[in-house]
């Protein structure tokens, strides 16, 4: 038994969707070294005090359910895996701890987990349940775990959830163009990964490739690079995408099955 | 070859390797679980008189590396500490691209990132990144292989063990050194005194005069391959793990331990054995009102008619609770009993509660055999994981 993606929500600096991306990111940035994604309107009193990642979370799960046509009862329950990545969604809460006069609100924040619990809350996800920190690797670590959780009948469906947030730290970022150079895009997306007939193809090393169309259109967005890819492929309507990612020295790559087209774009 | 659903492949645990408030190495932590040495003391590496409780699991002098120097980073040092230990123990024998590095840790190298908020330079902030003290990890053992730094706070220690044992499922490493970390800081002592988690007493995790936990820090690393590749010298198998969400709450368990069942239900379903099979239980125990009433009544749910009669106990009386650490350090614990024959007492426990009625262990080392032990742990975000060991 294989994995396949059903659904993928993007919610970029840029928009919502592939169609928001630009052509070259860093022409449209015109020299701005964060695009920020806003506080999504999600009112309830549940998310009063919900910080903004955690709310960008539940917008990118709404945003993938949209573009697949499920409703939320779709993903409740057991059987749903839930993978969270982030390589930095939890600096924004660290230094709103820091400054703050108490942490009973923000502390339980700076664990990235807790992103990931708001969101497990929201939606009732309540299966097996991976959080990795890292850049775009992790993601595909995470895939790779999803893909592996089906195959294996730990689960019958997979949420592949990443948010990258810069705003907060933007000053900690600048330090780092040289490595990472601008614009940094604030991303919030998701995948849905069901059993499918062909196996997920694997690297956790994976040989250097040239910067993916992704980077080029959609400007840095970390850990969220290579749903911004698959979001991509989906859209083209093409029936399997290869996903690549680099962070800190290390390459992986995965390739995936990608069921029909989104009901939404 | 088929194998039935939701089972998944038992791997070697080889070696291990520890840095902890009882003992910078393996045999001085174990020996101090058994002779009732308490690691809990006052906080001395940073300012705690602003604080309701400034007490801890410190690690109070790091000891040097045998090859090579301690970083500044906290976080690292332990790590590294844990993997000079391993490594006196086993040899990384495999290809350097086919060694994998999974660590777990609630917090990362936050301290960093308080100091790079004050500080110049790229390198400070790219220390405070979450996944800094594994990529660390993996320079200093010249691992090439995958580095994937997991965060499932307090449950961390053992989604790394998972991760680790199904990155050797999947052939995408040969050998994985997993396992967990955190340290002892004023940001997250901050943190937990605020939450008002921490205890002014003693750490009494099942006792009736349980009032809170307190926190420790350190590292623990386990040495992993797959079970037809590793010596037969090894310390037991990793027979089986699982993860669950409660999606209840994001600082408190489900009060039903639901998602702790599930989780627990889960492993033993990898391992293909039932609750009836298990002769020890590592409980998560924290000292908490609530957790350990909650694991209470899961273990009494899942081990049935026998839970009664099976040893449970928990380890953070001793050294407080090394979030990030403390899953892979109550696993490696789990696999010294069953070689030791002896199973640690949970430290502070003296006066049953009615609502915690299970066999914790009191007093003194008990004598014991066990084979099939099962490793509990819960962590903020609502994160279960359980694993499934078997003793050699």
């Amino acid at each position: 038994m294989g994995a396949q993606v059903a659904g993928v929500g993007l919610l970029t600096g840029w928009g919502e969707g592939p169609g928001a991306l630009p052509v070259d990111a860093v022409a449209a940035a015109a020299g701005r070294a964060v695009l920020p994604l806003a506080r999504p309107a999600l009112d309830s009193e549940r998310f009063r005090r919900a910080t903004r990642e955690c709310l960008l979370g539940v917008a990118a799960v709404n945003a993938m359910l949209a573009e697949a046509g499920l409703e939320r009862a779709a993903i409740r329950g057991e059987g749903t895996a839930l993978l969270f990545v982030t390589a930095a969604a939890y600096g924004a809460s660290n230094v709103e701890f820091l400054g703050a006069r108490s942490g009973t609100l923000h502390f339980p924040y700076t664990a990235p987990s807790t992103l990931a619990g708001e969101v497990a809350i929201e939606f009732g996800l309540t299966g097996a349940y991976v959080i990795l920190v890292g850049g775009a690797p992790a993601t595909i670590d995470a895939l790779w775990q999803a893909s592996l959780l089906l195959a294996q009948g730990r689960c019958r469906r997979a949420v592949v959830l990443v948010v990258e947030t810069f705003v907060e730290c933007e000053a900690l970022w600048r330090r780092a163009r040289w490595t990472l150079p601008p614009p940094l895009v604030e991303t919030a997306a998701c995948a849905l990964l069901e059993a499918g007939d062909t196996a997920a193809v694997y690297r956790a090393v994976a040989a250097p490739t040239r910067p993916a169309a992704a980077e080029r259109r959609a400007g840095r967005t970390l850990a969220a690079e290579p749903l911004v890819t698959l979001a991509l492929a989906r859209a083209a309507g093409e029936p399997a995408a290869r996903l690549t990612g680099s962070w800190r020295g290390r390459r992986a790559s995965i390739e995936l099955a990608v069921a029909g087209a989104p009901a939404r774009v | 070859m088929s194998r039935t659903p939701g089972r998944t492949r038992a791997v070697a645990v080889v070696a291990a390797g520890v840095a902890t408030p009882l003992g910078l190495d393996l045999d001085t932590f174990w020996s101090a679980l058994c002779t009732g040495v308490d690691g809990i003391s006052a906080i001395e590496r940073f300012r705690v008189d602003d604080l309701r409780v400034g007490r801890g699991g410190e690690i109070k002098k790091l000891r040097t590396l045998r090859h090579g120097h301690l970083p500044r980073c906290r976080a690292s040092a332990l790590l590294l500490l844990a993997a000079d230990d391993l490594l006196a123990r086993a040899a990384l024998t495999a290809d350097p691209a086919r060694v994998a590095v999974v660590v777990g840790t609630a917090l990362g190298g936050v301290e960093e990132g308080e100091r790079a908020l004050g500080e110049g330079g790229v390198r400070a902030a790219a220390g405070g990144l979450y996944d800094s003290p594994a990529h660390a990890l993996a320079e200093r053992l010249a691992a090439r292989g995958p580095v994937l730094t997991v965060s499932t706070a307090c449950a961390s220690g053992a989604t790394a063990l998972g991760v680790g044992a199904d990155l050797l499922a999947a052939n995408a490493a040969d050998l994985v050194v997993a396992g967990g970390y955190d340290v002892l800081c004023r940001f997250v002592m901050r943190g937990f005194d605020a939450l008002r988690s921490l205890t002014r007493e003693r750490v009494r995790p099942f006792d009736r005069r349980r009032s809170g936990l307190l926190l420790g820090e350190g590292a623990a690393l386990v040495l992993l391959a797959r079970d037809a590749d590793a010596p037969r010298v090894r310390l037991g198998r990793l027979l089986g793990h699982a993860s669950s969400s409660d999606g209840s709450h994001v600082a408190a368990p489900d009060p039903e331990g639901r998602g702790l069942e599930h989780a627990v239900r889960g492993a033993l379903a990898a391992a293909g054995v039932g609750g009836e099979a298990v002769d020890f239980v590592s409980a998560h125990g924290t000292g908490t009102p609530l957790n350990d009433k909650i694991e209470t009544a899961v273990l009494r749910r899942v081990l049935g008619a026998r839970a009664g009669a099976v040893p449970v106990n928990s380890i953070k009386g001793a050294l407080g609770h090394t979030m990030g650490a403390a899953a892979t350090l109550e696993a490696i614990m789990c696999l010294l009993a069953a070689r030791e024959r002896v199973i640690p007492p949970t430290a502070g426990f003296e006066e049953p509660d009615p609502a915690c009625d299970l066999d914790y262990v009191p007093g003194a080392p008990r004598p014991a055999r066990p084979r099939l032990m099962l490793s509990t742990s819960l962590g903020f975000g609502g994160c279960n994981a359980a694993l499934v060991l078997e003793g050699v």
